[in-house]
């Protein structure tokens, strides 16, 4: 009788469930836990990893072409986002380009409206407030202790406010209208996380003109005014973005209720960005954000799963997300456990959103930011599906903006465009055995 | 000693079906198979603890977070447990409905909590061959396995 209520009633089941649940809404307070359960479970693996030795590290000769393939990309990715720039802003400053490490929180459009820098505040501080990619506005540098970074120390990874922050400033812009017609002069300013547009419009010099706007996609341009004080430092000609507009349509005609501003970038994807110092200011020597600590990667079984254990020093925890790397090929990354292990999933076998760039072979383009995720692995072949953007010519893709322990610039495979599935084929590159590795870890816990 | 047992072997039962894969056998669903035991003959009043040991199985080999596999398996479990005084004596077809059940729910409730909790996983995918094999394959080996630890020190007495 009893084992029928309990069967019927299993109590204890909905409690575990329940408390899943809760772990859920609080991961945070419930990680440390999981880190514990699963690290244990995981000694097994640990013991057979320290009977078994440490593989012999020998040079994959990949070092070297992948340190090239780098250089290149970093080479292209300093000439796409500083052009523009510097037509545009005083002749006496000079760019700083800085990798982005993380998009933060959401704003405008639903979009992350904050990003965090590689850099601190501190290799920054005499950088002007703008901050650009190309010929477009990113948004503001914020200030340690002030606002949003109100928290934020000086040595701590700098904060960027994209226009789509409620606390970012308003802009003044104008939108050049096609067949030689007087440009509009508006307020470009950050929409609500509503709204289907990250960047909204108000102020215009004249409603009238501008609820006769029949089509979208013209330039929104910043516009210098000299009088208004905080908006003296944004220059004249900087794109804000497209114009949507937004409103009925009824037999070829659009009746406007709002224009918004699309950004002219996608700012999940975004990898690298300039500020801008003047010439006479020497940048100082940067401080290193994040190192790497040595560990072993011991491929689980059923390899084409790609997951892989991994053992660290028992002494050093190792941060969630982070890359692991082998000559500069990022492999995966890692999911901590506690007593100096991590479950690892290789870039093919994840299913969770990469931001990411790809170099193409034709050297005339522009490397591409992208986002997407992988949608299956076919032998070893990644099958990503690109969101918001059009399949990209073949090249050699690496990681994005992915966390601060995931920068961007690690060499993920050999990209191709596969047109009658419109995925983007990735060979990664594939380990086999246990192999020597690096996992890359904030700067602080650097060895 | 019967729990240490299962908290050890239990996870490595998910690493032997990877193993199993690798040599060529048909691909078997270890979580469909640990379900199907939870739910037809596992002791009612060990539940939580065994799906915690086969969660933590699960996430060994799958990207989603510990809270999530429990909820993954824990959901089959608690739908076919009311059931188990049908099941309970080796009524073959209904214990491979159960089994192709199981199999179906887990990559399903996977990425439904993938979806609703931001934690996608390549569990959620569904395999048809797997379906089939877990209702063929899971009744008989179930039968062998209950016979040895670490389920058989759980399993529940016929009455």
């Amino acid at each position: 009788m009893r084992t029928r209520a309990s069967s019927a009633f299993p109590v204890g089941l909905y409690g575990v469930m329940l408390l899943a649940l809760c772990a859920l809404a609080l991961p945070r307070s419930f990680a440390p836990i999981e880190r514990l359960l699963l690290g244990a479970a995981s000694m097994p693996l640990r013991a057979f990893a320290a009977v078994a030795g440490v593989p012999a590290s020998a040079d994959s000769g990949m070092a070297a072409a992948v340190q090239s393939l780098q250089q290149r990309l970093a080479v292209r990715v300093h000439a796409q986002v500083t052009a523009g720039g510097k037509r545009l802003l005083a002749s006496q400053v000079s760019p700083l380009v800085c990798a982005v490490v993380a998009g933060e929180r959401k704003g405008g459009g639903g979009l992350p409206c904050e990003l965090r820098l590689q850099r601190c505040y501190r290799d920054l501080r005499d950088c002007l407030p703008l901050v650009t990619s190309g010929d477009a506005l990113v948004g503001f540098l914020a200030r340690p202790g002030e606002g949003p970074a109100a928290r934020d120390r000086d040595t701590d990874p700098a904060l960027v406010l994209l226009l789509n922050h409620p606390d970012a400033h308003a802009v003044a812009a104008q939108l050049q209208l096609d067949g030689g017609n007087a440009p509009l002069h508006l307020v470009v300013e950050a929409a609500a996380a509503v709204d289907p547009a990250p960047l909204r419009t108000a102020l215009w010099d004249d409603p009238y003109r501008a609820s006769r706007l029949q089509q979208g996609g013209l330039e929104v341009r910043s516009a210098a005014l000299p009088a208004a004080p905080w908006a003296c430092f944004v220059p004249d000609g900087l794109l804000l973005g497209h114009a949507r507009v937004w409103g009925y349509t009824h037999a070829g005609a659009t009746l406007t209720i709002g224009v918004y501003v699309d950004a002219p970038f996608d700012s999940r994807a975004l990898s690298h960005v300039a500020l801008w110092r003047a010439d006479d200011e020497l940048p100082g020597a940067p401080v290193p954000a994040t190192g790497s600590v040595p560990a072993v990667l011991w491929p689980l079984p059923g390899g084409d799963a790609g997951r892989s254990h991994l053992t660290a020093s028992l002494l050093r925890p190792l941060p969630d997300g982070a890359a692991v790397v082998q000559d500069g090929i990022c492999f995966g990354t890692v999911r901590a456990l506690a007593f100096g292990q991590g479950l690892v999933t290789s870039f093919a076998a994840s299913r969770r959103r990469w931001a990411l760039l790809l170099l193409p072979d034709d050297g005339e383009q522009p490397p591409q930011e992208l986002v997407g995720e992988v949608a299956f692995q076919d032998h070893g072949t990644a099958c990503v599906r690109l969101s918001g953007s059009s399949l990209p010519q073949k090249g050699y893709l690496f990681t994005g903006s992915n966390g601060l322990c995931c920068p961007p610039g690690l060499l993920l495979g050999r990209a191709e465009p596969d047109a009658d599935s419109g995925l983007l084929r990735v060979v990664a590159h594939q380990l086999s055995g246990p192999s020597a590795v690096e996992v890359v870890v904030p700067a602080e816990d650097h060895l | 000693m019967s729990w240490l047992c299962w908290f050890l072997l239990v996870p490595l039962l998910f690493l032997g079906e990877g193993l199993l894969r690798e040599v060529g056998l048909p691909p078997l669903d270890t979580a469909a198979l640990l379900c199907l035991f939870l739910a037809l003959f596992a002791r009612a009043s060990a539940l939580p603890g065994l799906v915690l040991g086969a969660a933590l199985g699960r996430a060994l080999v799958d990207d989603a977070c510990l809270p999530v596999q429990v909820l993954v398996l824990a959901v089959p479990v608690a739908l076919l447990l009311p059931l188990r005084t049908l099941f309970f004596r080796q009524r073959w077809l209904w214990q491979g409905a159960a089994a192709a059940f199981a199999a179906l729910a887990i990559p399903k409730l996977a990425g439904l909590c993938g979806t609703l909790f931001d934690q996608p996983s390549a569990g959620a995918e569904l395999d048809g061959v797997r379906v089939a094999v877990a209702a063929v394959g899971l009744p008989p080996l179930l039968l062998l396995l209950r016979r040895v630890p670490p389920l058989q020190p759980f399993t529940e007495a016929m009455p």
